[in-house]
């Protein structure tokens, strides 16, 4: 392992690195192979021209390292191991407060296959990342160009096997480490063992837990002050020691192979295109691409036997956008451990203190005044150190020092002591100052039998988690989470207003009013009393828009509703725009303003190949009811719902379709001088597709009595519109007339029809419900008939008082068996589906029944009341003078039918038995006074 | 060792825990025989990399971290309490510690109710009372106070188990680190030395019979064992303890890994089961340890040495875990649930294995008809 500087330097790494060489190396030969071929990849990427920095994610000791190598060599040209085309938005980075993450979202897909919409990749940067240094340093440097050279966001979906769960990507339970959604993550120096094998390997040998505290202890602390050489060489060996032991699973390294030529193709075209000369560049990329050995490798590397051709991009529309990020997010995304992103954020602070390297800073990042100091130390830096002087081997003396805790760790360990103590009582533990002292000697304890010259944060957590945490745990939370929180917690970014997508910023403007900070994270409660400030009224509008298309919590109501016809007069809401700002910035990509993103969404709800009459009704009823010039788009809508419905053969949708109809229809009547031509022909078509399938759905079974109703009611209750709108009467006649139901609760529906249109009288219907209650045979089925006059109601709220009736003689007649089982099936169909029906019976079963208990001895049903007696009713009509009169001054055309019809002409007078005739007989004088009245006149 | 029915830890492991102060170089607290990171070998086993010319094995599986915050413990002035489910390895951890630190692990109090302040101070000799009057001859030191008198390490088993005002005796020893005889006018003080310090071991399923009060858990630092959950580490438990059994019945009885991995699944589902169930009634009784697999395989190797055909079974194990699972009448549904459910439909599809599992169903389902 010659490369590897000072003897001594890094022992415990090499033992590390060489047991596992040993261990997973097939023999002793293998094993020299496998050294040899470290030692030529480490030779290799030092003797290229174009100096490759290797780095590994969320390194503070890359970080330090990348900071002190930029100031010292100022190059000219930056080459960045990151999505190419997310160039554009690394210039608005300074406007957010990291952790974000740069984003590529696509939901018109071309090219790929649609169920993989959408396609999201996002790459979260931190402050504590090498990439961070170099992209500072590259804005903020006057001259510098930043070329970001890896495969574009397209080309991570064409070379990627979709999976069904991202690599590495563990379901994120926390509210936060669901930031970065479903996406897909990419991040610049993925260093880490491919096969679980050698990781456990690593981990076991060298006691720690998990892969970010073998890193921190074997390779983060030991280069934390590490000169360049040794840090490159260093980080050489661990990237060809990982490729060498652990390539993992062809496809995965067949796409890290692609990406190494295409990166390398990449910065050859730019050198060749602007004559930049490689000494004067810098590419960072992961030490694990730094071992590369494909053929395209280096400067002057050839363009490769394989014949890479860069594969064109897809035609999937790609847009781009800084979504926030959090440490949990990204810890969650990559499958780093717990608290492993802030404690490398906690050891940044640290190391930039402790070495006092001036770190870039995006101006307008970390205030103004560090941006200064940053300017002015970087000019120092670079005028007082020439850029050919070695810089001293500081890590030597670093490694060879005795293991004692130096005074600023002692001091930073203590105040680690007392704030958890601090924290812990304030959690409700009973925690002391001698705890803070016992967590302190148990740390050291722990670092010294962990062979750590210093207590780490790691053995600072499992020192507290000793001392502290007893049996149970008093409060929400355990002294483990404490420390994560005391050592930085999760750090939230924010993606400042001028970095927001259009979309975004408008929402925020028309928010103004509001007067709230919805860009910070919470839950604000907004209050608008739009009778007095009419300028709100707009806002509302706005949030009912977000309400609909944002996550549910993004804009929560309150108080207040939106219904068809209503205006609101005060509202209140719960928003948390801040905490939901990714979905909002996603909103963003589909559109540039709110409104345009809710039309495209209803057309494409409507349009949508699985769409039924009732979900494009009711994305007319959602444009009518949200967008304030809807007409268009909702006359649009509606006549796609006339041709949706002409060609539905089933009447599923039937009830939903009535609802929306009939709420459309009453909002038209009261807002609009003329109905819309749309609904207008809805109604008639509609009459016309339900008059057709009606007797079918009597007979099919699949059709529910809910169905059949629903489609009564339609009928019923659009009739007057549709006759006035020229439909036919008959067609309706016609069509009851071919109904020929078998099911019981269908022939009592039928019956409810005919009542309706008049060709059964309501004593015949009583009539009939008495004879199903009479036979016994039929007995057992009386529930159902009576379901179906309770769906009945429906279409003929009319009946109301029979179905009353019908439902009093079931509870009095039917013996219990037959009840019972039946009274769940009429609760469930009364409370679910027909919830409106319930209402009109409850008043009728009120108007029919006794409303106190004294009544009850005298009441009588009123179906059993005697009718009136029909004796004292003057049967006028069937003696009624009209025709009468005719037959006898002009019997010969009676005389002839009767002949016709072989009958013998026979004429009996009929008794004057008028009764006003025999009134005015014994009473002549009325008679008489009136004629002279008359006369007089 | 061979005289011994179960020699402890430091009889046991005597050759090596020699060697192993030899080649010690570290630092060691107090009169400790060996260095916290010779200790941590000791418990956990050797790595190659700590460059040791012998290998020494793994006694104690589990989190090191665990074994680490424990030593640490023992170094510092604060008394050491494992806390866990009933055979999770506490009281093996708590010998195999005190047999490292001082060689002797045999200082113990059992905690039981019946448990009294004498026996964590120390009684009197009735009889040499009455002849020779009070004198520290006639006194009769506990194991605790022996332990400080020697610097050794004491241990109290089942802490909780002993009531409260019997327990807060430890507070003054714990934090003084001494013990007042007030009936001897002279020495009336027994000091501990350096060195001495206590583990003791409470299960958690006892909570809430005798709390420690909050003055003794401050004085106790709490480490947690988990049950062990990783199929490769239970194997592991399993296979060692298994090897000891043989070992020390000097049986020749081969355990095939297949009825092993058997064992860990059908443990690993009724686990699972346990977590879903809704109330006390719809779980086994039984905490599921590595300990009570342990017991399973153990009763299951015995049955087939003695009774059997000398192989291990997979209807034997079917047999002893039914046996040793059903304690109460509402176990045995569970019992027959399981096997139904979910054994029944392995036998189908658990391909290379589900010979085994066919047998297993077939003994367990006998062993259940025998208890109906």
């Amino acid at each position: 392992m010659s490369p590897i500087a000072p003897a001594g330097v890094f022992d415990a790494l090499r033992t590390q690195l060489q047991d596992a060489a040993t261990a997973f190396a097939d023999g002793p030969d293998a094993l020299q192979g496998i050294l040899l071929g470290l030692v030529d990849d480490v030779d290799r990427a030092v003797r290229e021209p174009l100096e490759i920095f290797p780095v590994c994610h969320h390194s503070p000791a890359s970080a330090l390292a990348m900071a002190r190598r930029l100031r010292e060599k100022q190059p000219k040209v930056v080459y960045l191991e990151l999505c190419e085309d997310m160039a554009p938005l690394l210039s608005e980075l300074h406007n957010c407060t990291l952790p974000v993450a740069v984003q590529a979202f696509a939901t018109e897909l071309d090219g790929f296959p649609a169920d993989w919409a959408p396609l999201s990749v996002v790459a979260p940067i931190t402050e504590a990342s090498a990439e961070y240094q170099a992209i500072a340093y590259a804005r903020s440097t006057p001259g510098v160009e930043l070329v970001l050279v890896d495969r574009s966001s397209d080309h991570v979906f064409q070379w990627e096997p979709r999976r069904a769960a991202p690599p590495g990507q563990a379901e994120p339970d926390e509210e936060d480490g669901a930031l970065h959604g479903d996406a897909v993550g990419v991040e610049i120096g993925d260093l880490r063992p491919r096969f679980a094998e050698l990781e456990e390997h690593l981990l076991r040998n060298g006691r720690v837990r998990h892969w970010s505290e073998w890193w921190h202890q074997y390779v983060e602390l030991p280069l934390g002050e590490a000169d360049h050489d040794t840090y490159r060489q260093v980080m050489f060996l661990v990237g060809s020691l990982f490729r060498r032991l652990a390539p993992g699973e062809s496809t995965r390294m067949r796409v890290d192979e692609d990406r190494e030529r295409y990166m390398w193709t990449r910065m050859r075209e730019h050198l060749a295109a602007t004559g930049t000369d490689p000494g004067e560049a810098v590419y960072v990329c992961g030490a694990f691409h730094a071992a590369s050995r494909v053929e395209e490798f280096g400067v002057h590397g050839s363009a490769g036997t394989g014949g890479f051709e860069i594969a064109p991009r897809t035609a999937t529309k790609w847009q781009y956008g800084l979504i926030p990020s959090s440490h949990t997010a990204i810890e969650g995304q990559f499958g780093l451990a717990p608290g492993s992103v802030s404690i490398a954020a906690t050891q940044w602070t640290k190391n930039l203190k402790r070495t006092r390297v001036v770190p870039f800073r995006l101006e307008g990042q970390g205030g103004k005044a560090a941006a200064k100091e940053s300017a002015r130390a970087a000019v120092s830096a670079a005028g007082s150190q020439p850029r050919d002087a070695r810089p001293s081997d500081r890590l030597s003396g670093f490694l060879q020092r005795p293991g004692v805790v130096d005074p600023v760790d002692e001091a930073e360990l203590l105040g680690w002591s007392v704030g958890i103590v601090h924290a812990a009582r304030r959690a409700g533990y009973l925690a002391s100052t001698a705890d803070a002292i016992a967590v302190f000697e148990t740390s050291v304890l722990l670092a010294g039998m962990r062979d750590r010259a210093k207590p780490t944060p790691y053995d600072f957590q499992d020192a507290a988690v000793t001392c502290i945490e007893k049996d149970s745990v008093p409060g929400r939370r355990d002294v483990r989470r404490l420390v994560e929180i005391m050592m930085g917690g999760d750090r939230i970014g924010r993606v400042g207003y001028d970095a927001l997508p259009p979309l975004a910023r408008d929402v925020h403007d028309r928010l103004a009013p509001l007067g709230l900070n919805l860009q910070q994270r919470g839950v604000k409660r907004a209050l608008l009393d739009i009778a007095s400030r009419p300028e709100l009224e707009r806002c509302s509008d706005l949030l009912w828009m977000l309400r609909y298309l944002m996550p549910s919590g993004t804009a929560r109501p309150i108080m207040g509703e939106r219904v068809l016809g209503q205006r609101p007069i005060q509202e209140s809401w719960d928003l948390a725009l801040g905490t939901n700002q990714r979905a909002l910035i996603e909103l963003g990509y589909e559109g540039i303003s709110i409104e345009q993103v809710l039309e495209q969404r209803l057309r494409r709800k409507a349009y949508h190949p699985l769409a039924t009459t009732a979900t494009v009704l009711e994305a007319v009823e959602d444009a009518t009811l949200y967008l304030r010039s809807a007409a268009r788009l909702a006359d649009e809508l509606g006549a796609h719902a006339l041709k949706v419905l002409a060609t539905e053969r089933t009447v599923d949708s039937a009830p939903e379709v009535l609802r929306r109809v009939r709420r459309l229809l009453a909002y038209y009547r009261t807002s609009v001088p003329v109905l819309p031509a749309w609904i207008e022909a809805f109604v008639t078509s509609g009459y016309a597709h339900y008059c057709t399938l009606l007797p079918r759905a009597f007979a099919d079974e699949d059709a529910t009595v809910r169905q059949v109703a629903a489609m009564l009611g339609f009928l019923f209750s659009m009739e007057s519109l549709a006759l006035s709108l020229g439909c036919d009467r008959t067609q309706l006649e016609l069509a009851v007339a071919q109904s020929h139901p078998e099911e019981p609760s269908r022939v009592a529906l039928l019956w409810a029809a005919q009542v309706q249109l008049g060709r059964l009288s309501r004593a015949e219907l009583r009539g009939r419900c008495d004879e199903l209650l009479g036979n016994p045979l039929v007995l057992p089925s009386y529930p159902t008939y009576l379901s179906g006059l309770v769906h009945a109601l429906e279409p003929v709220p009319g009946l109301a008082d029979v179905v009353v009736e019908a439902v009093s003689h079931a509870f009095g007649r039917l013996p219990d068996p037959v009840l019972l089982p039946w009274l769940p099936t009429l609760i469930t169909a009364l409370r679910g589906d027909s919830s409106d029906l319930a209402p009109l019976l409850v008043r009728e079963a009120g108007r029919v029944f006794p409303g106190r208990l004294a009544d009850l001895d005298r009441w009588v049903p009123p179906w059993r009341e005697a009718p009136p007696a029909p004796a004292d009713q003057p049967s006028s009509r069937s003696v009624g003078p009209g025709g009468l009169a005719l037959l006898p001054a002009h019997p010969a055309a009676c005389d002839a039918a009767a002949r016709l019809l072989g009958c013998e002409p026979s004429w009996s007078t009929a008794p004057a038995t008028s009764s006003g005739a025999r009134l005015l007989a014994t009473h002549p004088d009325t008679a008489q006074a009136l004629e002279v009245l008359l006369a007089a006149r | 060792m061979s005289d011994l029915l179960r020699a402890p830890a430091e009889i046991k492991y005597a050759d090596e825990l020699a060697w192993l102060e030899s080649v010690d170089t570290g630092t060691k607290p107090f009169t400790w025989r060996l260095s916290p990171k010779m200790i941590r070998t000791f418990v956990l086993g050797s790595q190659p990399g700590d460059q040791l010319d012998r290998k020494v094995d793994q006694k104690w599986f589990g989190d090191a971290a665990i074994v680490e915050r424990a030593i640490v413990t023992l170094a510092s002035d604060r008394g050491l309490l494992l806390i866990g489910d009933p055979g999770t390895g506490k009281s093996w951890l708590a010998e195999l510690l005190s047999a490292a630190v001082c060689r002797n692990s045999t200082l113990v109090v059992q905690g039981t109710a019946g448990t009294t302040e004498d026996h964590i101070k120390y009684s009197w000799n009735v009889s040499m009372v009455i002849a020779q009057g009070q004198s520290r001859e006639s006194m009769i030191p506990s194991p605790i106070m022996t332990a400080m008198e020697a610097g050794a390490i004491g241990r109290f088993e089942e802490l909780t188990r002993a009531t409260s005002d019997v327990q807060d005796a430890l507070i003054s020893i714990l934090s003084e680190k001494y013990i007042s005889v007030p009936e001897l006018d002279e020495n009336g003080t027994v000091f501990a030395r350096p060195g001495f310090s206590v583990i003791a071991t409470a299960n958690s399923r006892d909570r809430g019979v005798n709390d420690l009060s909050s003055a003794l858990k401050r004085r106790f630092n709490f480490v947690r064992i988990p049950v062990v959950t990783n199929r490769r580490s239970e194997a592991e438990i399993v296979r060692f303890r298994t090897e000891e059994l043989l070992r020390r019945h000097q049986i020749t009885l081969d355990v095939p890994p297949t009825l092993l991995d058997v064992l860990l699944q059908s443990f690993a589902d009724l686990r699972e089961a346990s977590a879903a169930a809704g109330s006390d009634d719809e779980r086994l009784e039984s905490a599921l340890s590595s300990a009570e697999q342990i017991g399973v395989l153990e009763d299951a190797i015995l049955h087939s040495n003695f009774f059997g055909r000398q192989t291990l079974t997979a209807d034997a194990l079917a047999s002893s875990l039914v046996g040793s699972l059903a304690r109460r009448d509402e176990d045995t549904p569970i019992l027959n649930k399981y096997l139904h459910g979910v054994v029944a439909p392995r036998t189908e599809n658990a391909g290379e294995n589900s010979g085994e599992w066919t047998q297993f169903l077939q003994g367990g389902q006998a062993a259940l008809k025998a208890l109906a």
